[in-house]
This record gives C-alpha cells, structure tokens and sequence, in this order.
C-alpha cells in the first residue's frame, strides 16, 4: 500500500518536474529535440532521426535516452529501429522514406508507465525536379512592334513538393531576366525579344530536393515568329471580268521579315476553297490580281501570310472579304425542248416551247430576256417570227409541219449563243434502244443505246407517275457522246418515274423510247382488295383490281392469294399481276373461305383485307336436273290424269255426280194414275247424262196462252199455299232446287219398292203432280223420290193427308227456280234444271217450261213470269240450244237465294210469298 | 585569318553577316519609327537641324570604299558602343524625366538599346572570325556626359538618333561588302560601292 501511494507520488513529481523544468522567462523549455528539424526527404530513401535529451532533464526526471519511444503519427516505431547512442541520445533509422509520415514525435516512458511527449517533427517527403524536357518557343506577333516569345516545356514528373520553374535567356554577351510563369510550370511568355541575335533559352526546375535544368535552346527570335495576318484586305472588281484584285497591308515591318503569302478563295455559298498557286504570292507584297474568276460571280478571299523563307509559322488566316467579278455575255445559250400537243386539231399543233435559264456560270449576269425565234422549215424565205419573253416558256399553236426555234439569252453585256431545236413534222429517225435505268448513288441512271447514226444530242424526259397529279413533265439535255447520265432532279423514292429518251439529230428527232423506274423501291402500303365475281361448288373466280400508281411503291412483281378454310391450312396461289381474276379450283362446296391477297414489289409484300365467301352445296346445272325431270314428270302425270279424266268422265261423273231422278224423266205421258211413274229428278242445276233423258216433254208455250193462265190453273198453288199456310206437311222439301241447298235437305224414304233409275241413294225429291195430264182427270197424287232427304214431317202428314183421301185437287208443278231475284236474268249462272209436268189442258199457259233436247245437254232455264219474259227467255235458250252449245250448270254463283225471295222469283204471280214451294 | 578560311567560319560570317544586315535593317526601321515618337514626346520639331553633337560618332566616311573590311568592323563597333552608352544615358534621363508615363518612348528606347547591343555583339562576333578579336571596351567609351540643360539634352538625343539611323544605313552596306564572296575583311571593296 505505501509502495503504490509511493510511485503515484513520484510520478505525480516528475510530471511536474518536467513541465515546470527550468521554467525561465514564462517559457517552458523541452526537455529534448530532435535533429534535424523538419527535414524535406526525398521518396525511397533512408533516414535517421535524432533524439537528444537536455541533460537537466536527467537530473530532474530520472529519464534516459533507452526510455525514448518513436512514433509516426500515433504508431510507436519499432524499437528495432531504435539505437541508443548514448544515455541522452536515441535515434531510429527508416530505410524507406515513403514508410515516414507526419509527425515523427520522440516521446519517453517515465518510469515505465506515463508516456510524455518530448518533441515532434514535421517531415516533408517529395521528389526531386525533373529535367525539363521539348523546351519549344515562339514568338507570337500582337503589335506592329511587340513581339513576345512564348517557351513551352514538359515539366516532368510530379514532384509533391515546390517546384520553381524559370525560363533563363541569354545573349552572349548579355544576360537578361528570367521568365516566371505565372500560374503553371510548362510555360512562359517573354514579353519582348530581339531578332537577329541567336538566343540562349533554357527552363530551370528548383525545389527543397535538387534543381535541375533543360537542355539549352539556341534560336534566333526571328526564326520562330508566327507574324499577324494582313489586315484591311480589299477586293476589287478588275476590267476584265474574270479578275479581282485583292489589296491588304502587312503588320510586321519588311525590316523585320519578309514575307510571302497563301490567298484562298471560293465562291459564295460553296463550301471548298480554292488557293492561288503559293509560287505566285512567295514574294513580299501587298495586293495581288487573282485570275481566271467566273464573271458575275461572288467570291470571297482570305489571306495569311509567314516568314519569306518559310522558316517560322503562318499567321492565322485574316478576315474575310468578298469581291464580285463584273458581267460577262452568256457563254452559251439556254437548252431549248417542246411539248407539242396534238390532241385539239389535227391539223395544228400547240407547241409549248421550254427551255431552261442558264446556270450562273452561264449566264454570266442577270438576264433581262429571251428572244424566240420561230421559223418555219417549209418556207425559208419567209422571215421568222420573233419573240420576246421574260420567261422560260412559250406556247404557240403552229400548222403541222417542221420548224426550227432558236433562243438568245440576253444579259446587260450581251447576247448568248442561238440555241437551235428542230421540230420535225414527225419523229422518223431512228429511236435509241435498250432504255434502262439504274439507282446508283442516290441518284437514278438512265443508260441506253445509241442508234448506229450520229446523234447531235439527248433529250431525256421524266416525269412522277401519280393518281393525284398530272404528268408534270421535266426533262434535260445530254450530249450526243453519251449513253447514260444521272436525272438532274429532285429524284424521290417510292415513286413511280417514266423515263423517256429522245435522240435529236441534226435533220431530224427520233421518236422517244420510255421506261419506267423507281429510285428506291417499298413494300405495297397496301394490299389488293380481293372479291368473289362468281362462287361454285368447287371454285370460285377471285377479281382484284390493280393497285393505284401511289399504292404500288414499287413494280409490282407478282400477287399471291392466300385461301384457307375455317380450320384448314393455309394455301398459297401466286398469280401474274397483269391479271385482275383468278379461278380458284379443288373448293370444298359449302364451305366457308377466308380470302387474302398479297402485292408483292422487290421489297417485300403488303396484304389486303380477307374475304369471305362460302362455297355452293350444289353446283351448276344440278338443281335443274333434279327440279325439270321431277316436274316434267309432274306434267306427265297430271296430263295423264287429264286424259284418263277425259276418257272416263262418264264414269267419274257419274261417281261425282250421282244420278239424281230426274222428275223430267218421269214421263207424264207414261205416268198412270195408278202407278205413278217415277222419274230421276234431279234438284241440282247440272248436266245430266244423255242416257238419263229418257222421256222429253215438250211443253209448249204460247204467248196467247197467257191469259190461260187462269186461276184454275193457279188453284193447286194456291192449294198449296194454302197448305203451306197451314202445315208444311205436305212438302217434301224439295229444296234442292237452290243453288246452296244441300241435297240432305229432304232425304226421301220413298225408294221402297221402286223400280226407277235412282240407284243413289241421295234422291232428294218427291214429286207432287196436281193437275192430270191432257184428257186425263188430274188425280193428286204424291210421287215420292227416291231422295235420301228425310222428309219433313209436314210432308209426311201432307202425304199422308193425301193418302188419306182429300180430294182436293192440286195442280202440282214443279220448276226450276231461277235462284235470281230479277225474273228477266235468264242466263244467270244459277240455273236449276227442272222438269216441269204441266198437266195443262192444250192450250194453256203453262208457268214452267222445260226443254230438252235430244242428244244434247238439257238445260233447264228458269223463267220468269212476272214479267212476261218467257218468250224471249225461251228463244234464247233455243237459240243457245240450237247451237249446240251446252249450257252447264255450273256452281252457285252469286247470292243465294233465301226462301223468302225465291218464290218472287220463279212462281207464278198468283204464288205468292210465304207460300210453300218446291224447291 | 586562318579560322576565317575554314568553311564553317565562312558559314558562320556569312550568317553573322546576313542577320547583322537585318538587325541593321531593323534598327534603323525602329529608329525612325522611335524618332518620330521622340520628336512628338519631347516636344521638338522634326525638321530641327541638331548640330554635330560631341561623342556621337559619324556615319559619313571620307574614302569609305577604300576601307578594309577589319577597318570598317572597328569603326562600326566603336560607333556601336557609343551608342550604346549614349542610349543608356538617353533611357535614363527619360525615365527621370517622364518616370514610367511615357512607357512606349521608354519602350523604344530600350528596344533600339538592345538592338545596338546586339548589333555590336554580331560585330565583335565578325572581329574574332577575322582572329583579331573585338578591341576593349576600356576607354573606347564616349565621354562622360556634359551638364546640359534639358532642352540641350533633348537635342543631344535627338542627334544620337538621327545619328543612329545614319549608321545602321551604313551598317548594312559595310556587312554587305563583307557578305561579298572572295573578299577577305581585310582587302578593300571595290570602288563601285559608295556609302
């Protein structure tokens, strides 16, 4: 415990001993130092450090020199570096400098536990300067007067330290003072210096390390000088008009140097120079005449100039100046062409004449006008016609024939040369041949092959190929000697150009042989539109129409049609593309197609939109082999039929029609009281067989008779009537008679027993017979039909009645009813055939008339009474009889009857409505 | 005269030669150019006749044609040093006078200084070609400059640069004659040539 309060004790009293060592004049003193102080090392090479110790530091610390630590920064050096040289002296040794670095501090241990800072240097590692090398001058003239010289040099490596570059020149004889750069170490400007006089320049490199000096450079000034350029040059139009003259003034005295000069000019707007030969300008001056200038032309001029015998530097190139050389006549006059338009008249031509201004170098000037000349070949003595024009056309309307045009370009100095076209009245020389073109360069190339006869020159026309715009017609001159040139123009790509080519002769023009070209070709920017013109079972014909000129982008080289199904492979068809319809063969019928179509140039393809069709199920001509046999067949058939119908009409009407007992039939003259005959009566309006006409009763009507028509007649309708009135028993309902009835309506149950051609069963009348027959006592009697129709009660209990031995007599009759309402409409359609049994004394009137005519069809007309018509009725209907015609009942037409109006139409006048009647 | 047989010391006099005749050229373009600034500066007027001025040599030579070519190096170097001290003397009295205003007439002068330096540098040059070597500058000297008032001293100048475009003029024609193939420096030019 008292040992360690000792060392903190004595530690403590050393820390103070030190710091207030030998403390004088409120300075501190170290204990120490180290040598040397601040040392400026070079890179890689070794050092050794010196740590001395004060000695009274020995007596107030106890601190020795092996106590001394080394440190580099805050890193203890290695004490194998160490060496004690004595008890005050320690030094470290480092055998690469480039291991050192800031501070290198010499520290000690006292005691082997505090370690106290006793001194510290700063050490500078760097290298040493380089040989400047390529020391290079030139003196760069800025006045009249002042000529600086400018010395550059490579420094050399980096040195990491100060390094001090100087410039040193000399005469022999004098020295002067250095150069310092300013800024930078390769470079320095001396501000004046004397020609004539060989100069000894050299750099000098300095710092902490070592100096070090470049080679010497020995010059005269004079050979290094990079003069002014000239100044204030001028240009100046000459007499002639292709010199100019050009004056400048020299900034560096003849004294001094002499000098030549470089002059370089070009025309205005043109991008390369031309020099005038240097031999021309190698001699000391101050103007100079260039020739050989184009007249009328805008040069512009620049000019540099250097020493005389070349040694030194050129100036800098002076401003430029432009000078414009005088006018001079065209050197030849503009090339002429025509268009000659033929289509108005045959007999004259509009000739529009073109020719081109000349190029500037042509025309030497401005030119005010052209003189046109036209002369007419035909008659060379008359002068020819003149004109003046500001233009560079003129269109005039010439008879056919041969003409030479001449045009004179004038400028403010003169006239061009005549340029001189001949238009033939045809071009009947020889054409040239093979008319080819190549792109090339950017450019199109038209070659062809000249004809065997010597052509004066070429004419090659062009024109754009477009659907938007006209042919605008463009067209230059080539001379005779050649086959080929390059368009002069304003060549686009992706267009169409037709290219002609005419060969002018001296007496003559040949005809112009064309072709047509693309700069640079491309795909179709678009496709074909393709359609159906006609779909089959198995093939289709595919019609496109030509890409438009502006589609094409190029020569269309062929199409290829691309045709598939909904799930099928595609198939691929190239066609020709001069055609515009293609068949497309080996279809599926009832299919459905998807249809493309592709243009194709050398670039590549475009296609058009699809299009869909279905093929056919069936194909040409099928259906109709089908539909006309069936059909004809059909004819056949029927035709048959009619035939057959024809042939057995009897039979079939007879199945038609059944067999309706005619009460016509039922002969009176046959009938008996006793056994009253049974006739086929037929109710309906149709025609019977002949065989069925088995009796005829001729009923004869005579018109005196009418007054016969006496009551006594009239008194069984009225019997009738009256039994109608009061029972309808009595009828057998025969209604038949109209046109709509239906036969059902009395179905008659009398057939029992009978022996009367009514072998139907559909029999439907009853005939009731009032009055008798000629002589003979009218006995009433009820002849029943064979008529299915039942029979209605009334008729029952009437027949019955009858039967039952009523001796009232009623003169039966039975009619044909008309059906109409109008008693003189005699050839109605609606006939009703009826037999009427007209037990009429001779002489009377009988109502009702019934014909028949042998061998004919009967016809039973309904007469109308009323108005006393039956007569003229009666004649026509024999009339219609006699000739042979057959009136056939027909269906009903028109209104049917109601059983109100049919009285009104058919009875008697004493019949009056409400009665009953047989229908 | 047996360096001066050997082709490089030819060579060399012929180049020494040739640039003095430029530096003389050159200086005396200079020195009129420097008059007319001096003549504006120091308020003279141009047309002024300036006495013969005591120190300055003289270009005008009686039997120039006659002199040697040594002879004619010696007398260019003696004028040449002449100048060159009259013009230190002139450049110091400007720069008193005119401090560092008239920078340009200090520039000229310093200019035509160091052209007359360099020319007689070329000239004791062409003398140790002829192996006789430059004569010492002890005592060749002008005299010391007298106590003149200020116009006298602008005078004075006036002169020694008058007198100094005489002798570059002279100068040229000298090394022309020395330039001359086949002439040895120490053998006369021919009688055509007159200064």
């Amino acid at each position: 415990m008292f040992s360690g309060w000792n060392w903190v004790a004595h530690g403590f009293y050393l820390l103070l001993s030190i710091c207030s060592l030998k403390v004088s004049g409120g300075l501190v003193q170290s204990c120490g130092h180290i040598i040397p102080e601040s040392p400026v090392l070079a890179l890689g090479s070794n050092f050794t450090a010196l740590c001395i110790l004060n000695e009274s530091c020995l007596d107030f610390g106890n601190i020795y020199a092996n106590q001394i630590i080394w440190k580099i920064k805050n890193r203890v050096v290695p004490k194998e570096q160490y060496r004690e040289i004595n008890r005050t002296v320690s030094s470290v040794t480092f055998n690469d400098t480039s291991s050192l670095a800031t501070p290198l501090t010499c520290n000690i241990l006292a005691d082997g536990q505090i370690e106290q800072n006793i001194y510290g240097i700063t050490v500078t590692i760097g290298l040493p300067p380089e040989k400047p090398k390529n020391l290079t001058c030139i003196v760069r003239q800025v006045a009249k007067l002042t000529y600086p010289m400018t010395c550059t040099w490579n420094p050399g490596r980096h040195t990491f330290l100060d390094t001090h570059f100087r410039l040193k020149y000399r005469w022999p004889q004098e020295s002067f003072p250095d150069c310092i750069p300013k800024d930078v170490n390769n470079s320095c400007t001396i501000t004046d210096v004397q020609f004539f006089v060989n100069l000894e320049v050299w750099v000098e490199a300095a710092n902490a390390l070592g100096k070090a000096e470049s080679d010497p450079l020995v010059l005269d000034p004079i050979e290094i000088v990079k003069p002014l350029s000239p100044r204030n040059l001028s240009v100046n139009s000459g007499i002639l008009p292709t010199v100019l003259k050009l004056s400048w003034e020299n900034r560096i005295s003849a004294a001094v140097m002499k000098l030549k000069f470089n002059i370089r000019y070009r025309i205005t707007g043109d991008t390369n120079w031309m020099q005038v030969p240097p031999e021309d300008t190698a001699s000391p001056r101050t103007s100079f005449s260039v020739q050989g200038l184009r007249p009328y032309t805008e040069y512009v001029f620049s000019i540099r100039c250097m020493k005389e015998d070349g040694v030194g530097y050129w100036s800098d190139w002076s401003e430029e100046k432009t000078g414009v050389t005088t006018e001079d006549k065209p050197s030849k006059g503009p090339p002429i062409w025509r268009i000659i338009d033929a289509s108005h008249s045959p007999a004259f031509w509009t000739v529009h004449l073109m020719w081109k201004a000349l190029e500037p170098f042509e025309a030497n000037g401005v030119i005010l006008q052209y003189e046109v000349s036209v002369r007419a070949k035909s008659s060379l003595s008359s002068p020819p016609e003149k004109y003046n024009v500001n233009t560079t056309s003129l269109t005039l309307k010439l008879p056919n024939g041969t003409y030479e045009v001449t045009v004179i370009a004038h400028n403010r100095v003169a006239a061009s040369p005549p340029s001189v076209l001949l238009i033939p009245a045809s071009n009947s020389k020889a054409p040239v041949k093979n008319v080819r073109t190549l792109p090339k360069d950017g450019k199109l190339w038209v070659g062809w092959t000249a004809p065997n006869s010597y052509v004066l020159k070429y004419v090659i026309e062009w024109c754009l190929v477009s659907d938007s715009s006209d042919c605008i017609i463009e067209w230059q001159n080539e001379p005779g000697n050649v086959q080929g040139t390059y368009l002069k123009g304003d060549i686009k790509p992706f267009k169409c150009y037709l290219i002609t080519v005419y060969p002018l002769y001296a007496d003559g023009q040949g005809s112009g042989q064309s072709v047509k070209a693309y700069l640079q070709q491309d795909r179709p920017s678009k496709g074909p539109t393709v359609q159906t013109k006609k779909v089959g079972k198995a093939e289709a014909v595919l019609t496109w129409n030509h890409l438009t000129v502006d589609e094409q982008n190029g020569f269309i080289r062929s199409y290829t049609i691309f045709y598939k199904t909904i799930d099928g492979n595609e198939t691929a068809v190239t066609v020709d593309p001069s055609k515009t319809e293609y068949t497309l063969s080996s279809l599926t019928s009832d299919t459905l197609y998807t249809v493309r179509m592709m243009a194709y140039t050398d670039e590549g393809g475009r296609s058009g939109p699809d299009f869909t069709f279905t093929t056919q199920k069936f194909g040409k001509g099928e259906i109709e082999a089908i539909v006309v046999p069936v059909c004809l067949a059909f004819l056949l058939i029927v035709l048959l039929g009619v035939l057959f119908c024809f042939n057995k009409r009897d039979l079939i009407k007879k199945h038609i029609w059944p067999i309706v007992p005619d009460p016509s039939k039922s002969n009176i003259a046959q009938w008996s009281p006793q056994v009253p005959a049974k006739h086929n009566f037929s109710s309906k309006d149709q025609m019977y067989p002949e065989g069925s006409f088995t009796d005829v009763s001729v009923v004869e009507i005579e018109a005196d008779d009418k007054k016969s028509f006496s009551e006594q007649d009239l008194k069984p309708f009225d019997l009738l009537k009256k039994e109608k009135s009061t029972s309808e028993g009595h009828s057998s309902g025969i209604g038949g008679s109209s046109c709509m009835s239906s036969p059902r309506q009395s179905v008659s149950d009398s057939d029992e027993g009978e022996t009367t051609q009514n072998t139907s069963s559909t029999v439907q009348y009853s005939t009731v017979v009032l009055n008798g027959y000629r002589d003979q006592t009218p006995v009433q009697v009820f002849s029943r039909s064979e008529s299915t129709q039942p029979l209605l009660d009334s008729e029952e209990r009437s027949e019955d009645h009858a039967g039952g031995g009523d001796s009232t007599t009623h003169r039966q009759q039975y009619f044909k009813q008309n059906g109409g309402q109008d008693e003189n409409n005699t050839d109605r359609p609606c006939f009703e055939r009826t037999k009427q049994i007209i037990p009429a004394p001779e002489g009377d009137l009988v109502g009702f008339a019934q014909l028949q005519i042998s061998g004919q069809s009967s016809q039973l007309l309904g007469v109308g009474l009323e108005k006393n018509t039956q007569e003229a009725a009666l004649s026509d209907v024999l009339q219609a009889s006699a000739e042979g015609q057959t009136v056939r009942p027909e269906t009903v037409e028109g209104n049917p009857l109601s059983i109100d109006e049919m009285p009104k139409s058919y009875l008697p006048q004493t019949v009056r409505q409400g009665g009953y009647m047989p229908q | 005269m047996a360096a001066a047989d050997s082709p490089s010391a030819a060579l060399r006099r012929r180049d020494l030669c040739s640039r003095g005749i430029r530096l003389a050229g050159k200086m005396r373009s200079d020195v009129v150019d420097l008059l007319d600034i001096y003549v504006e500066r120091q308020g003279l007027d141009a047309s002024a006749g300036v006495a013969a001025v005591e120190g300055v040599p003289v270009a005008a030579a009686e039997r120039w044609d006659e002199q040697t070519g040594t002879q004619r190096l010696l007398e260019n170097l003696a004028a040449y040093r002449a100048f060159r001290s009259l013009l230190a003397q002139m450049l110091e009295e400007q720069r008193e006078q005119l401090g560092d205003a008239d920078a340009a007439l200090g520039q000229a002068l310093a200019a035509v200084l160091l052209q007359v330096s360099a020319f007689a540098y070329h000239l004791e040059e062409l003398l140790r070609l002829e192996s006789r070597g430059p004569p010492s500058e002890e005592g060749a000297g002008p005299p010391p400059p007298p106590n003149l008032g200020l116009f006298e001293r602008k005078l004075r100048g006036l002169g020694v640069l008058r007198e100094l475009a005489q002798w570059a003029v002279r100068s040229m024609r000298d090394l022309r004659q020395l330039a001359k193939p086949g002439l040895g420096s120490s053998s006369a030019p021919s009688l055509t040539e007159s200064p």
